[in-house]
């Protein structure tokens, strides 16, 4: 497992750098980076990004070809989301997010 | 010597020089994948990692299996020095001669059974190969076992997985694959949830057969059989009716969901970039995993010059030849080099200009477009020896009257790096020939240049008199 006595860090990425939506509670996908064997296991959330030393866990945004933007950020969880999300496959995956994100919450 | 499992081959690796075993402790997060990359793009030896970083005594790493044409022969029984057209001879003997598999009871890969909530992906270590990728890929080298629920036929391929969490994986099977297809039109279609096998570790010949361009219906087990000169002994999976190889060193058994989504990607894939297909993939959800005591993963260290080019390169080359013949295009032999990334291939012909050239066109791009460069030569040209290549194509190739393009949408290969993220999302994309032959019309008396070489412009007289005295003149070889 990744290690819980690490403090929490994740990343996350993005189609277009706009994507980024910062003060607003947003649909995510997190990929924890603490070490261990469970390290890039990836949890549907929403959160609010913050840009800039903001509250919350450290965030690394990586663009469609996986390269890291300069900015600093950080994230707030504010729910978790289903890990099995509904929606088509082969269809756009972050649609299905923002749906899920909408869902009434059980 | 042909191989009935991976550690057989492994240790014929070591005899012949051709495996580093790495004693030493790496990290599965980036180094294990840094190194393997270097030793792909040296033409480097396969390599056994023996200590990974938090799986120490547990599970080992065998990277590269095939990554070069001398491990191809040894896989194919042949001397590591055999020339790739004895390698592809070799395979097409074996090709043409396919031989059915057998169920067996007892299995290597039953040593260890975990199902359900033991059944934890993270209990392997995936390789996180190149830093930016979407996760920790599995699935570079393994056969990935699937049926079409109407007709019975079972379908192996080779197919990228990247963990999800403990229990999930993505994967991104291309829709016009054999795997995407079947799961769209007998599985997703109908809601239903398609079971799934994922064999790591298997012999070498059973995941060229998985990697092998087949026609769609064809039976990749019993190509791996003919291959092997031997059936492949399969054994049921433990929660679906699937057979997987027996002696594979790791099987996960899941489904894959027909209404459930993950993100999948981006990934350094085998064109050797990291391209941005990202986010449209399916979701596999694991059920159970089986395995060897002390198993190895096997990888495939996708980039440039990576195994499965090299893989591709030969079943490619004689599936292209193939169609091509049925096709009655005048096709002598085909070359898909692995430095083409399997978008690049030569062919020579016993005549060419534009009809064969629109022929073969229209015939490659027909159902999937993976390659998007085509070399046509003439039977003079050695279509193995790439130097002789580019001297057909600068010096026989029209720059204006030997160029044909096809346009297409919905069949591109999405992994094309020049494509714009607005063609890959249509899958729009074109393929161009090169025709590097003769025009047919003209005379061969006083209109077609005379090649310039030893072969060609001087008389049979004097070839024979300056090879007898080679030697002689001083020369060592």
């Amino acid at each position: 497992m990744a290690s819980s006595s690490e403090p929490p860090a994740w990343d996350t990425f993005v189609r277009r750098p706009a994507d980024v939506t910062c003060g607003v509670e947003t649909p995510l996908v997190l990929r924890d980076l603490r070490p261990g064997r469970a390290k890039y296991g990836l949890r549907h959330v929403v959160g609010v990004v913050h840009e800039g030393g903001g509250p919350g866990d450290p965030l690394a945004v990586r663009t469609v070809v996986g390269v890291a933007l300069p900015g600093a950020y950080t994230v707030e969880i504010v729910r978790h989301l289903p890990q099995e999300i509904a929606g088509t496959p082969y269809q756009d995956f972050y649609a299905a997010l923002r749906q899920a994100a909408k869902a009434p919450r059980a | 010597m042909i191989f009935d499992d991976n550690r057989a081959f492994v240790e014929a690796l070591r005899r012949s020089g051709d495996l580093v075993e790495v004693e030493k402790e790496v990290s599965w997060d980036l180094e294990l994948g840094a190194i393997s990359r270097l030793a792909c793009e040296k033409d480097g030896p396969a390599v056994w990692f023996k200590r990974v970083t938090d799986y120490v005594d547990e599970v080992s790493v065998f990277v590269n299996p095939v990554a070069t044409w001398r491990r191809i022969a040894i896989a194919l029984g042949l001397s590591p020095t055999a020339t790739v057209r004895e390698i592809y001879e070799a395979y097409e003997k074996g090709e043409g001669n396919p031989i059915d598999p057998v169920e067996v009871r007892e299995a290597p890969c039953k040593q260890v059974i975990r199902k359900g909530a033991d059944a934890n992906l993270f209990d392997l270590p995936t390789p996180m190969l190149h830093e930016g990728d979407g996760g920790r890929y599995l699935g570079t080298w393994d056969l990935v076992i699937s049926k079409d629920v109407d007709s019975g036929w079972v379908n192996w391929g080779m197919y990228r997985f990247m963990v999800y969490d403990a229990h999930h994986l993505t994967g991104f099977p291309r829709p016009t694959s054999h795997l995407g297809k079947v799961f769209q039109d007998h599985y997703a279609a109908k809601g239903k949830a398609m079971p799934l096998a994922i064999a790591i570790g298997t012999d070498p010949l059973s995941h060229f057969a998985a990697a092998a361009t087949y026609a769609l219906g064809g039976d990749e087990a019993s190509l791996a059989g003919g291959l092997r000169g031997r059936p492949v002994e399969m054994v049921r999976c433990e929660t679906s009716d699937l057979l997987v190889p027996a002696h594979s060193e790791i099987v996960i058994e899941g489904e894959v969901l027909p209404d459930r989504v993950g993100l999948e990607g981006p990934y350094g894939e085998y064109p050797g970039y990291r391209t941005g297909e990202m986010g449209n993939g399916i979701l596999f959800r694991a059920t159970a995993i089986t395995h060897r005591e002390k198993p190895v993963l096997t990888v495939d260290a996708t980039g440039y010059k990576d195994d499965s080019s090299t893989v591709t390169a030969l079943s490619g080359a004689l599936a292209i030849k193939r169609r091509l013949e049925r096709h009655g295009v005048p096709v002598r032999d085909v070359y898909v080099p692995p430095e083409g990334a399997v978008h690049l291939a030569v062919m020579s012909v016993d005549y060419g200009g534009q009809e064969v050239a629109r022929k073969v066109l229209r015939v490659l791009t027909s159902r999937r477009a993976l390659l998007s460069k085509l070399f046509l030569v003439d039977t003079d040209t050695d279509v193995f020896d790439m130097g002789k290549v580019l001297h057909a194509f600068s010096t026989k190739c029209h720059p204006a009257n030997g160029i044909h393009v096809i346009h297409y949408e919905g069949r591109a290969n999405t992994l094309t790096p020049c494509y714009s993220q607005a063609e890959r999302a249509s899958q729009k994309g074109a393929t161009v020939l090169y025709d590097c032959t003769w025009p047919g019309e003209w005379s061969r008396e006083w209109e077609t240049p005379v090649k310039a070489t030893l072969d060609s412009i001087f008389s049979a007289e004097v070839r024979e008199k300056v090879l007898k005295n080679w030697s002689e003149y001083g020369f060592k070889q």
